[in-house]
């Protein structure tokens, strides 16, 4: 489609340097002085040591360091588990609420508040819930005999907890996309279905779920690439302990460049996990483009 | 024994009635259409039959069978939707096996079904594509299809063929006629196009605003309509209707208006008083330019705009202070802004009464 | 009646009632805590009923220079929004309309950047900052956050444009105008939705934002985020007054999503849901 002339379309072309000026210097530059900071020893606790270049040393550290993978399998687990509790959430909850029942769209609306609230306010709130000794939780569990649970002081625990701090957050933002998904299927086929007699089930899986397929995917897509990154939730809530269990890579960078301040380390290990999430999303997109074309 | 009875049925949505008390009788076999232009409440009614809206008052039985309370899946009757209703992500096969589950046939028994219905609409090479791939007119067969398979006993349609193209149309209506000859089911169709209730239907049922206007077969609709809104609707071009005023002459009644005058027809004589306003109806086709054999009356016209069809010619004339539309043949075609005589059968002029709009 | 629907599907509303106090309930503590006195903050039973008092809320203002710190993230948010809004526009439209091999590329990196996990470069980013005497100051969080607001701004943008019929953007240059005009008075309106939402998310993102400004600013340019973590001492954690923040900071959040939902909704499902 070329809707204008080719010099008009040469002058839109120019819209776009202002945005890649400003993100050139606020992307580029700094991550370019990351990755010289990789190849250095970056030591700000150790005073004495020169800052000199030491090659891939830190990128061999980092790659062979059981801390990096823990943190890396720390992150899948937890982003894993979260993605799937809220895409089966999220789908139920608003299969729930797309019902033509009084009152609906204003449940529809409260339920999108979780996701608008800053995730450190987030993690402040939950740390209320959770917190040894006072938090609510256990009190309400009390009352249905369930025994105090260590929420976020135990290794058993600490990972869920943030779970579920972060599926509490995130499952309005999978609702909202499929009720939206939802909204715009046409309605005859669902008639036909009462008309036929096709059971409820049957209909959610054979007619339903293969149309909201992309948009879950979608969905899921932007999730996790938000879920790669999460820091503030956990930050307030354990910091990464107790003992590492809930140190995802955003906490383990922030520990080599902040608590043991080795900043070339960090900065190396924020390039390999770069490096990591460039070639799942390009996975992504290689399987998604095949399966694409075997549909056509 | 009836198929489908309607009895004093009527939908409200809220206080606002939006079909008032009908009643209708379709029997075993038959086709009968629900005719009228938006908003007359067809649809609400076949969905009331469907099950899918429900009832405010009044009976439905179908097969005999008091159904109000029935779900639509327990009545025994399959649906042609307007917008195809297929599933997107099943092929044609998969569609009719899915609509078939629920009676839990032998997979041999919903194999010979498909098939079946695969022959007779032609769907054959189409069984394992997906409705994106198809067109208009076979989607509309593979819902057709897929209402045949559960061998229902009664087919309703809503407006099946609205979102086709033209040539489309007529050609998914022919399917729709043999359908139904072949397979004897009755049937309950909803349309505002009056050509697909003339070719199609066995009994029409004419509505507005919620009320049923007349009910008969084509024939009767087309020759005596009850009131000026069925004579208005049916038939294409629409009756020529002028309004005029009964008046005596010369000891006869007469119906004056428009700067004509027309002598009443002999069979309307006893009904109609003198000073009673009337609204006069002739059919396009019931006019022909006057040949000097006519023995009724004749009347000069001038020609407006005259619309060549092929076979016919349409004039639109002037013929007194009345605008009217001729049907005639196209060997007969006069030039335009020719003044002409047109004549007309007394015994084809239709007489409403002006003020109800009821038939004389 | 809309009774008898009600009853028939009583399940269904004690569902909702269920999903509704799990969803609700964090944002009621929050409100609810920020009006308790410290002795019943964790009372049990919990004090449903009390005596509420805004205690919190002075100490907020007088031992922050909280109204200080609300207007330094309202800079921070809205300047941050002027600049992604207008650059990101810009940049969508030329994406949207220029269809070129090297444009998918520019677009995909544009994109891209929001995948970088924002704890890689606090580090460059300080130092930078360091350098050019910008920290501390608003313009180093404008900055900031609009390298992450204006790939948002591109993603909400283009599936706007794309929206648009360039038939019109044709009979605009038939007629004389010129390519500026033609986006400025023909396009533009015509996605104005758009642009509302995407001011909202960029104002929503910065206002929310934390680690950055942790890590920036010190006491001149301290945002309402980073302040109500500061009551978060070793000794103690100032739970009421934590909480008065919290909810200051919750309120844009809240303010939007109940009286935008429906734009929020095209938004955020842009691209992913047809129509």
């Amino acid at each position: 489609m070329k809707p204008i002339s080719k010099r008009n379309r040469k002058i839109v072309g120019l819209f776009l340097i202002p945005t890649v000026v400003v993100l050139f210097f606020t992307t580029i530059y700094p991550m370019l002085y990351a990755l010289w900071l990789s190849f250095r020893s970056y030591d700000l606790a150790k005073l004495f040591v020169p800052r000199v270049f030491v090659g891939l040393a830190n990128y061999q550290e980092v790659l062979s360091s059981a801390g990096f993978f823990h943190a890396l399998f720390i992150t899948f687990k937890l982003m894993a588990f979260t993605l799937s509790v809220q895409l089966v959430l999220g789908v139920g909850i608003a299969l729930l609420v797309a019902q033509r029942l009084p009152g609906m769209a204003l449940v529809r609306t409260l339920l999108m508040t979780p996701m608008m609230i800053a995730p450190v306010i987030v993690g402040l709130v939950w740390l209320f819930v959770y917190f040894p000794e006072l938090g609510y939780l256990n009190y309400f569990l009390g009352l249905i005999g369930i025994p105090p649970i260590p929420w976020i002081t135990s290794i058993q625990w600490a990972l869920t907890a943030i779970a579920i701090a972060d599926i509490w957050q995130w499952t309005p933002f999978i609702m909202m996309g499929v009720t939206a998904a939802l909204h715009s299927l046409s309605p005859e086929p669902y008639e036909a279905a009462r008309i036929d007699g096709n059971s409820k089930i049957d209909v959610f899986l054979r007619v339903t779920l293969p149309q909201l397929k992309p948009v879950l995917i979608s969905l899921l897509f932007l999730r996790a690439i938000d879920a790669f990154k999460i820091y503030d939730i956990i930050y307030v809530l354990t910091k990464g302990g107790p003992s590492d269990v809930t140190e995802v890579i955003s906490l383990y960078i922030y520990r080599q460049s902040f608590t043991f301040w080795r900043m070339g380390v960090g900065a190396a290990a924020s390039f390999v996990s770069l490096f990591v999430i460039s070639v799942l999303i390009t996975l992504f997109f290689r399987s998604m483009n095949r399966s694409a074309a075997a549909q056509a | 024994m009836s198929s489908v009875v309607l009895k004093n049925v009527t939908k409200r949505y809220g206080l606002h009635e939006v079909v008032h008390a009908i009643d209708l009788e379709v029997t075993e076999g038959e086709f009968a259409v629900l005719l009228g232009p938006s908003g007359c409440g067809k649809t609400t009614t076949l969905r009331m039959v469907a099950g899918l809206e429900d009832i405010s008052s009044g009976e439905i039985k179908i097969a005999g069978r008091r159904v109000n309370d029935v779900e639509p899946k327990d009545r025994q009757i399959a649906m042609v939707f307007q917008n195809y209703a297929l599933y997107p992500h099943m092929t044609v096969r998969q569609n009719m096996q899915f609509a078939l589950k629920p009676q839990q046939l032998e997979a041999k028994e919903v194999a010979a079904r498909i098939d079946e219905a695969a022959r007779v609409l032609g769907l054959e090479p189409l069984l394992e594509r997906k409705p994106s791939q198809l067109s208009g007119g076979q989607r509309q067969r593979v819902a057709m299809a897929r209402a045949m398979v559960r061998t229902p006993k009664v087919f309703l349609f809503d407006e099946p063929l609205s979102n086709l193209d033209a040539k489309l149309r007529s050609q998914v209506r022919v399917e729709i006629a043999k359908l139904h000859k072949r397979l004897g089911t009755t049937a309950l169709y909803v349309t505002h196009d009056q050509v697909e209730a003339m070719t199609l239907a066995d009994k029409i049922v004419i509505m507005k605003d919620g009320n049923i206007e007349q009910i008969g077969s084509p024939e009767e609709v087309f020759a005596r309509p009850r009131n000026l809104f069925v004579a208005s609707f049916i038939g294409s071009p629409a009756m020529n209707l002028i309004e005029m005023t009964v008046e005596s002459q010369g000891g006869r009644a007469v119906l004056k208006g428009a700067e004509i005058t027309i002598p009443a027809p002999s069979g309307a004589a006893g009904k109609i008083k003198v000073g009673q306003r009337v609204t006069v109806g002739i059919r396009p086709s019931d006019l022909h330019i006057a040949k000097p054999a006519d023995s009724g009356p004749v009347y000069d016209a001038t020609v407006d705009v005259s619309e060549f069809l092929g076979t016919e010619v349409l004039l639109d004339l002037r013929v007194g202070g009345a605008e009217m539309t001729a049907q005639i043949p196209a060997q007969e075609k006069p030039a335009e802004d020719q003044a002409i005589r047109i004549a007309f059968d007394l015994n084809a002029v239709h007489l409403f009464d002006t003020a109800s709009g009821v038939a004389v | 009646m809309t009774t008898g629907r009600v009853r028939d599907n009583v399940v269904t509303y004690l569902l909702v009632a269920l999903v509704l106090i799990v969803f609700m309930t964090p944002i009621y503590l929050i409100v609810s805590s920020s009006l308790k006195p410290a002795p019943i903050m964790f009372s049990r039973p919990p004090a449903f009923l009390f005596t509420p008092t805004l205690q919190n809320y002075y100490d907020l203002f007088t031992m922050r220079p909280f109204h200080l710190q609300i207007l330094n993230s309202l800079m921070a948010a809205l300047g941050s929004t002027a600049v992604s809004v207008t650059f990101g526009s810009l940049a969508a439209y030329a994406i949207s309309r220029v269809k070129a091999r090297w444009m998918n590329d520019v677009a995909f990196w544009i994109l891209s950047t929001r995948m970088f996990p924002p704890i890689a470069v606090v580090v460059p980013y300080y130092i930078i900052f360091k350098s050019l005497g910008l920290l501390d100051t608003p313009l180093a969080l404008i900055i900031v956050y609009s390298t992450f607001n204006i790939p948002l701004t591109v993603w909400l943008m283009k599936g706007f444009f794309d929206e648009v019929p360039p038939a019109l953007e044709e009979a605009a240059q038939l007629d004389g105008h010129g390519v500026v005009a033609t986006f400025l008075y023909v396009v533009l309106p015509l996605a104005a939705p758009g642009l509302a939402v995407a001011a909202v998310f960029c104002f929503i993102f910065s206002w929310n934002e934390f680690l950055f400004a942790l890590m920036l600013t010190g006491s001149n340019a301290q945002t309402v985020t980073v302040a109500v973590m500061s009551f978060w001492s070793s000794d103690a954690i100032q739970w009421g007054r934590i909480m008065a923040g919290s909810f200051i900071v919750l309120i844009p959040g809240v303010i939007f999503v109940l009286t935008c939902q429906r734009w929020l909704v095209k938004g955020l499902t842009m691209g992913s849901v047809k129509g």
